[in-house]
């Protein structure tokens, strides 16, 4: 008997320790979501646009999740000291619908991190940047976003189109129609620019002569933060529900073991 | 009588005279070498210089058709030359112009920070002002073109380059085009999904035996409720201390 009793005293240690864990993680998580919801780097009416901002709605899950997963670690810790079977059972059931909700989150920012391609970006730029005719306040609302967030996506990262100025030499495009080509080869944000915020050389920009212009894509800089984001929350994500799992487990044999 | 015959012939036939140098694209290093409506040249630098007089040197953009019949003596600025109707009803017009002082030979060895071109084609304001023939204006389409430079001397022809290899411009492809993103699902995403779904499922699993268990339980099968204990009444013998005394009496 001592030494059951000893066996079910370090179970409930570990079942203790794991919930302790999952407490802290699901505050870690709620942390995560926030900063990537919060989008540091303006980067979200790119994929609004794209109409595919499912990456966003994973992180907007993430964060009840996680303060869900807070919540259940304690009502765990509670009934794991308490042996209460009751508070035990409605840990149990509690923690399936939470881990069920966090595993559609892990699910949908991996996957729809898949979709967003070089050429999605390329193909909403060439649609969306400066288009001049738009069909309704949607439309408009969109165009605008787009053509601010690509002109400081341009300024700041010193970077031009999607894979480099060819872009808009090799495609048609909105720009191109209220922009003529011989003008504007590319927008003049690609241009290299002083401190008052004026190409350095227009004409040496127009050549294209090394130095005045940028002659790298925007690509790098689109997919760096938001494959951060996918991955963050798909992967982190997939950790806590990995030692959820063991400690449900746990639990379970737990609950269908101790004695009253 | 001869002899001033001779001499009068000799000027007449060293009238045109045809340089080697073709024009050439500038260096591949320019980004916008080509665009869909401009191209930039290398400027015809010591091409020229040993022409006697103060020639105008003119840049002649033509269709490879009229290259073969081209005529230099038709003059800039003529609606055979003007750029506005260029390719329609001129198969060749003439601009950029400018006089042998701006394509001196290099004094020295060029110093990497200088940039001699010509970008043909970067004149928009003029482009369809008829009252501007010898306009830089855009091309129109992605051609190809042929290109010399002509000396002109007031408006006598009196040096000539050789004629460029064609130049084809790039044509650009609506955003149609672009193959519709094949999104392909990577290997991280679906061992992911995998993994997830298993321990998923054994978790529902677990819950399902767990309630079984439960149910069985309160069913009254073997059950952990009751503590078998058993209850073992020991009968202490105790000492007959009354029947002992009884005995020996």
């Amino acid at each position: 008997m001592a030494k059951s009793n000893g066996g079910i005293r370090i179970l409930q240690g570990l079942l203790v320790f794991g919930n302790v864990v999952i407490g802290m993680c699901g505050i870690a998580l709620t942390a995560e979501c926030i900063f990537f919801v919060s989008d540091p780097h303006r980067l979200y009416p790119l994929l609004e646009a794209t109409e595919n901002d499912d990456i966003y709605a994973a992180a907007w899950i993430g964060i009840f999740v996680g303060f869900a997963l807070f919540a259940l670690s304690i009502l765990g810790i509670v009934g794991v000291i308490k042996s209460n079977r009751t508070l035990l059972l409605v840990y149990i059931i509690l923690m399936l619908i939470t881990y069920a909700f966090e595993m559609a989150s892990c699910i949908t920012a991996a996957t729809h991190r898949d979709f967003l391609t070089p050429n999605l970006f390329l193909k909403q730029m060439l649609e969306r940047y400066q288009k001049s005719e738009t069909v309704n306040n949607n439309d408009k609302r969109m165009t605008e976003r787009v053509t601010e967030t690509w002109d400081k996506l341009m300024l700041q990262n010193q970077c031009c189109g999607v894979r480099g100025p060819s872009d808009w030499q090799e495609y048609t495009s909105a720009f191109r129609a209220t922009h003529s080509d011989a003008d504007f080869p590319w927008p003049h944000n690609c241009c290299v620019m002083n401190a008052q915020g004026s190409p350095l050389n227009l004409d040496g920009c127009k050549l294209g002569v090394p130095g005045y212009y940028n002659s790298n894509g925007c690509y790098d800089a689109i997919s760096g933060p938001m494959n951060t984001h996918a991955w963050g929350v798909a992967w982190f994500g997939f950790a806590i529900l990995c030692w959820t799992f063991c400690v449900l487990l746990g639990t379970m044999f737990y609950w269908s073991r101790f004695e009253y | 009588t001869m002899l001033p015959l001779l001499l009068l012939l000799l000027p007449m036939t060293c009238g045109l005279e045809m340089l080697g140098h073709p024009p050439t694209l500038a260096s591949p290093s320019l980004g916008g070498l080509m665009t869909t409506s401009t191209f930039v040249l290398e400027q015809p630098r010591c091409v020229f210089n040993e022409v006697q007089g103060d020639p105008v040197i003119w840049l002649v953009v033509a269709v490879p058709e009229a290259v073969p019949n081209f005529n230099n003596s038709v003059g800039p600025g003529t609606p055979q030359r003007a750029f506005q109707d260029f390719p329609a009803t001129a198969p060749a017009y003439m601009t950029l112009n400018t006089t042998l002082l701006n394509y001196p030979c290099p004094k020295s060895p060029k110093r990497p920070g200088d940039i001699t071109v010509l970008r043909v084609g970067s004149e928009t304001s003029c482009a369809g002002d008829e009252t501007r023939p010898t306009c830089n204006g855009p091309l129109p389409g992605p051609g190809p073109y042929r290109v010399k430079f002509l000396a002109l001397e007031g408006s006598e022809p009196v040096a000539e380059t050789a004629w460029s290899e064609p130049i084809t411009l790039k044509t650009a492809q609506p955003p149609s085009s672009i193959p519709a993103t094949g999104s392909t699902h990577s290997a991280g995403m679906i061992a992911l999904t995998s993994i997830l779904s298993i321990l998923f499922a054994i978790l529902l699993a677990g819950l399902v035996a767990m309630l079984v268990f439960w149910g069985s339980d309160t069913c009254g099968g073997s059950s952990t409720f009751s503590k078998p204990e058993t209850v073992t009444v020991q009968r202490y013998n105790t000492h007959h201390v009354y029947d002992q005394p009884a005995a020996r009496l």
